[in-house]
């Protein structure tokens, strides 16, 4: 029986062309999507995972008192690793680490500018890292060493072992290569090319040793010996704080590292979601889309039941029991699902790049992996029930008398299931589509929003070498810049423009509430940073040349308002116990986030803290020429360094990616969504214009002219598409309103994302049924006549 | 073999009774050939169509094989139609995506019959009929009264005790009709197989051994 119905199904397949391409097109997109959309969230969710004992390792975060309440964020004192590690029962590791930071390995002539990170031993054994060559025991028992990652190994070494070899750092220190891991997967929070110990970064910059319970600077990883200890440790890492430092400012808490990645956002010290919340918007949109892609075959199966009933009854009269009728439908659109799969793997193969260069990232379709297979398998199986289980059942209740009379030739109630189907179809695909116009909308908003500075132009070049620290080689290299003839203004300036953090709580001003915790971010800069930023001061003056500068501050508009000065510019403030002076006030510019109110800030004049150089390049030269002289520059003054220049708006770019995802996404599933609906919709036209060819031709013969018919074949489904964006409508507003409410920055929902959302949806909706309904009119009356 | 008593059918059309069967009293016996004649809209089919358990009498009593019917549920009743009921329809009602062969063999993989048997007792069939060079052909290919062939060789594959026909001639030309009626005479003759037949030709009738007049769903003439 199994042999024979195959037979019969994939005989149905090939005679039904049209339906089969629209049926298994649909469903195989459909998969594609949810695929693409779950391999995604399974990238998302394996974040941080890697590690054998990620479960019991967790990151320390430090919650801040500040008087706009608590900060939380995982930096840590030096300290607190050793003293985590003696003091509290149940830590059996525990590890500082930097932030990756991208340097210079030389080998020879040969020079790598790669990401570097710095951690203790123990960091090695609890992330580990699996060792080509080389082993976590020893790989740090010496200062000067360095482990490479495999790729990066390559580049340097080629083939050859690179064991014992040395490269030199930033051109000052050899380090000895003591291991080889394998490549560091994407999803990685802490990823690097290099890692070398803390004892060196120690060693180059003693800052580091500091044992002050107040200076953040490093993270630390704790790994417990059992994770029900958790409780326990954490209670005691809570009192860390205390025990060194009266103040009561900081509070540190364990965090499982699973969670860094997903649950990052804390308000006020709590938990408060982050980017789980977007993995779960795509979870349910890949559930969605599959789903869509489920009613077309729900609704062409039953569309055509007529043709199918027949058999129903036939096989009935001939002794079939519904269960065989119902198992034979069911295998009918397994092997749908199945095709729809293999159609699916194409489209996976030939998208992902793409859609991996639209997020950056880096999925793959692991096919040695068995849990892929699996999934597959199930997502077939799910797919397969899923769309075939109402049409097997729809079917197989079928009536022979009936159906073999041809009375009732489809049930009333079967249509209302279907329209209910085709309308939620729409719906869906009209929220989707209103919301990736608003998402579109805000983002807009917020690239459009006056940031405070003019960011198109401007260049940051990344100080390196003996540069640093050496304010006579940053005024050579200024000079130089500026006589090329390619910049009309450079100045320095502490960070990257686009780098939040680096404050302090140190600032204090006449009439400071005591109490009050406001957090001042720092920088220093040089002269002309105005002109250079292009942003604009409210009051005072910029640093100059002409005076002496050196206790003397700018504040921003933010800063002023946080110290309730009557006149800033001219008063005297404390930042630590110095006293320096206001002498000018300027207007608030975006450093960290656009979304949020900009922070206070006291800017400096002090070269030695330049890390970055800021150009202004002259509009009136190309960009490529430009570029190409400000590295010659760079190069003269710092050789042995690649100069690292990098567009301003490039780097306020990446502040968007979140936003940028999020709209990629909604826009190319929303328009997935839309055509997977659209090609049920045809499916259904093509199947009521082949029902409807007799009531036309009657019709035409009695008189009626094109359009008249035409409309009548359209309203049914118009009216359709038309209660589906009335119930879409407030369905989005719901929605999209909620996601705005994130944002303290966002547009005003009007009502333009609704109406375009229906025009679109009425017109693609409607040029799709004309197609069929025209065919229809078209057709030749005495044909249609004859036939019966 | 089959007792009807006092069988009614009826729709209720907006409150009022509208009846297709009245008072319907007949016995079939074993062997006989019986044809239900009658103007359309008399009833014929649904007569036939209740006999043949596809339909339900409103009221009355219908014993099959000294069976009540209406005790009976949906699973013996499919029990009854794989071994003892064949049907045989006006528009052949094969299955279009079948080659004959598979047509022929499809009621046998409902009664759980081993591969062996069914290709012997398919083979057999085809042989009979003098189908075994169109048994790959597919339903479209063949003329109506090779259609109807192939319709009578699948109610015969289950060897059922009872073959019923709804105007199985009325889509056929003569000599096809002719072809057809001689094969039912002598199923019924030679094999013993009951046959009831809903026909509007006279002559179609006088095939049978009986006929069963039926007028606005009353039997007017049982001879």
């Amino acid at each position: 029986m199994f042999r024979l119905n195959l037979k019969i199904s994939l005989r149905n397949l090939w005679k039904n062309k049209g339906y089969t391409f629209i049926n298994i097109g649909g469903l195989g997109l459909g998969l594609a999507c949810c695929i693409i959309l779950l391999l995604y969230v399974a990238y998302e969710w394996g974040y941080d995972k890697q590690a054998p004992d990620f479960e019991k390792t967790y990151l320390v975060y430090n919650h801040q008192q500040t008087s706009a309440g608590v900060f939380s964020h995982p930096t840590t004192p030096g300290a607190f690793a050793a003293e985590a590690k003696q003091n509290i029962p149940g830590v059996s590791r525990a590890a500082r680490f930097s932030y990756p930071k991208d340097g210079l390995l030389t080998e020879g002539t040969h020079v790598f500018k790669k990401s570097g990170v710095y951690a203790d031993p123990d960091f090695l054994k609890i992330e580990g890292y699996d060792f080509l060559s080389g082993d976590a025991s020893s790989a740090f028992s010496q200062i000067n060493t360095v482990i490479l990652t495999r790729s990066l190994a390559k580049s340097i070494f080629g083939e050859t072992d690179p064991l014992g070899r040395t490269v030199k750092l930033d051109n000052k220190e050899p380090l000895m290569v003591t291991g080889v891991i394998k490549d560091l997967p994407g999803n990685k929070t802490i990823t690097f090319d290099y890692l070398m110990p803390w004892a060196l970064l120690e060693k180059q910059d003693p800052f580091f040793k500091n044992q002050n319970w107040n200076n953040n600077f490093c993270m630390t990883l704790v790994q417990l010996e059992r994770t029900d200890l958790f409780a326990k440790a954490d209670a005691q890492v809570r009192q860390l704080y205390s025990k060194h430092e009266s103040d009561k400012i900081s509070e540190y808490t364990l965090y499982p590292i699973a969670k860094w990645h997903l649950y990052n956002n804390f308000e006020n010290g709590k938990q408060a979601g982050g980017k789980i919340t977007q993995v779960k918007i795509f979870l349910l949109l890949a559930f969605c889309i599959l789903l869509i892609a489920c009613v077309n075959f729900m609704n062409l199966s039953t569309a055509r039941s007529e043709k199918r009933g027949k058999e129903v009854g036939i096989r009935k009269t001939i002794g079939a029991s519904k269960k065989a009728l119902v198992n034979q439908f069911l295998l009918e659109s397994l092997l749908m699902s199945f095709c729809g799969m293999l159609v699916a793997f194409v489209c996976i193969e030939l998208c992902l790049p793409y859609f991996n260069r639209l997020l950056d990232i880096s999925l793959t379709v692991s096919y040695s992996d068995w849990r892929l297979w699996l999934a597959l398998i199930g997502l077939t199986f799910f797919t397969g029930i899923v769309s075939g289980s109402y049409p097997a059942f729809y079917l197989s209740s079928f009536e022979p008398v009936i159906v073999l009379k041809g009375i009732g030739k489809s049930s009333k109630s079967a249509v209302s299931v279907r329209q209910i189907l085709v309308v939620s179809q729409f719906v869906f695909a009209v929220c989707l589509m209103i919301c990736s116009i608003v998402i579109y909308q805000q983002l807009n908003f917020i690239k459009n929003k006056s940031i405070g500075y003019n960011k198109d132009q401007l260049v940051e070049i990344q100080v390196q070498g003996d540069m640093f620290k050496n304010a006579a080689k940053l005024k050579l290299a200024k000079d130089k810049l500026l006589q090329s003839g390619v910049t009309k203004h450079v100045s320095f300036f502490s960070m990257s423009i686009s780098e939040g953090y680096n404050n302090t709580f140190a600032i204090s001003w006449p009439g400071k509430n005591p109490n009050d915790k406001t957090l001042f971010d720092i920088r220093s800069t040089g002269y002309d940073f105005m002109s250079t930023l292009g942003a604009e001061m409210i009051g005072g003056r910029e640093f100059s040349p002409e005076y002496a500068d050196s206790s003397n501050v700018i504040i921003n508009n933010a800063a002023a308002q946080a110290m309730g000065l009557k006149t800033p510019v001219g008063s005297v403030i404390k930042w630590g116990d110095t006293d320096v002076k206001i002498i000018g006030l300027v207007k608030d510019f975006v450093v960290l986030s656009p979304y949020k109110k900009v922070d206070p800030m006291v800017i400096y004049y002090n070269l030695e803290d330049i890390r970055y150089i800021l150009v202004r390049l002259d509009p009136a030269v190309p960009v490529n020429a430009a570029l190409q002289k400000i590295n010659a520059v760079m190069e003269s003054v710092e050789p042995g360094f690649p100069p690292a220049v990098k567009f301003a708006d490039d780097n306020f770019e990446t502040k968007f990616q979140n936003e940028r995802v999020l709209g990629s996404i909604a826009n190319w599933f929303g328009g997935f969504s839309i055509f997977i609906s659209c090609l049920g919709l045809f499916g259904l036209a093509l199947y009521m214009a082949e029902q409807r060819k007799k009531e036309v031709s009657i019709r035409k013969v009695l008189g009626a002219n094109p359009l008249q018919i035409l409309t009548l074949l359209n309203k049914d489904f118009m009216r359709l598409v038309g209660i589906a964006n009335l119930i879409a409508f407030p369905l989005a507003y719901l929605i999209i309103q909620h996601w705005l409410e994130g944002y303290s920055y966002r547009i005003e929902l009007t009502f333009i994302p609704f109406l375009i959302a229906l025009v679109l949806s009425v017109c693609i909706a409607l040029l799709t049924i004309s197609m069929q309904s025209i065919k229809a009119v078209r057709a030749n009356t005495v044909d249609a006549l004859k036939y019966e | 073999m089959i007792t009807l008593k006092q069988i009614e059918k009826y729709y209720t059309l907006k409150g009022a009774k509208s009846y297709v069967l009245r008072h319907i009293d007949a016995d079939i016996q074993k062997g006989e050939f019986v044809s239900i004649m009658g103007p359309s809209g008399a009833g014929k089919s649904t007569l036939l169509n209740i006999i043949g358990m596809l339909d339900e009498p409103t009221y009355g009593s219908y014993k099959f094989m000294d069976q009540e019917l209406s005790s009976l549920s949906e699973r013996k009743r499919i029990e009854i139609y794989r071994n003892h009921i064949g049907f045989v329809f006006q528009a052949y009602h094969l299955i279009d995506e079948m080659t004959v062969e598979e047509n022929i063999e499809v009621p046998l993989h409902y009664k759980n019959i081993s591969s062996s048997e069914r290709k012997s007792r398919v083979a057999d069939l085809l042989d009979r009929f003098q189908m075994v060079a169109k048994k790959d052909l597919f339903p479209h290919q063949l003329s109506g009264g090779q259609q109807q062939l192939v319709g009578i060789a699948r109610a015969l594959a289950p060897q059922p005790l009872l073959i019923l026909a709804d105007e199985p001639t009325g889509n056929l030309q003569s000599a096809q009709a002719l072809q057809i009626m001689d094969l039912f005479r002598q199923l019924n003759k030679d094999e013993g197989i009951t046959i009831v037949q809903v026909t509007h030709s006279e002559a179609n009738a006088a095939y049978g051994n009986r006929i069963l007049n039926l007028v606005d769903g009353v039997v007017t003439n049982n001879s």
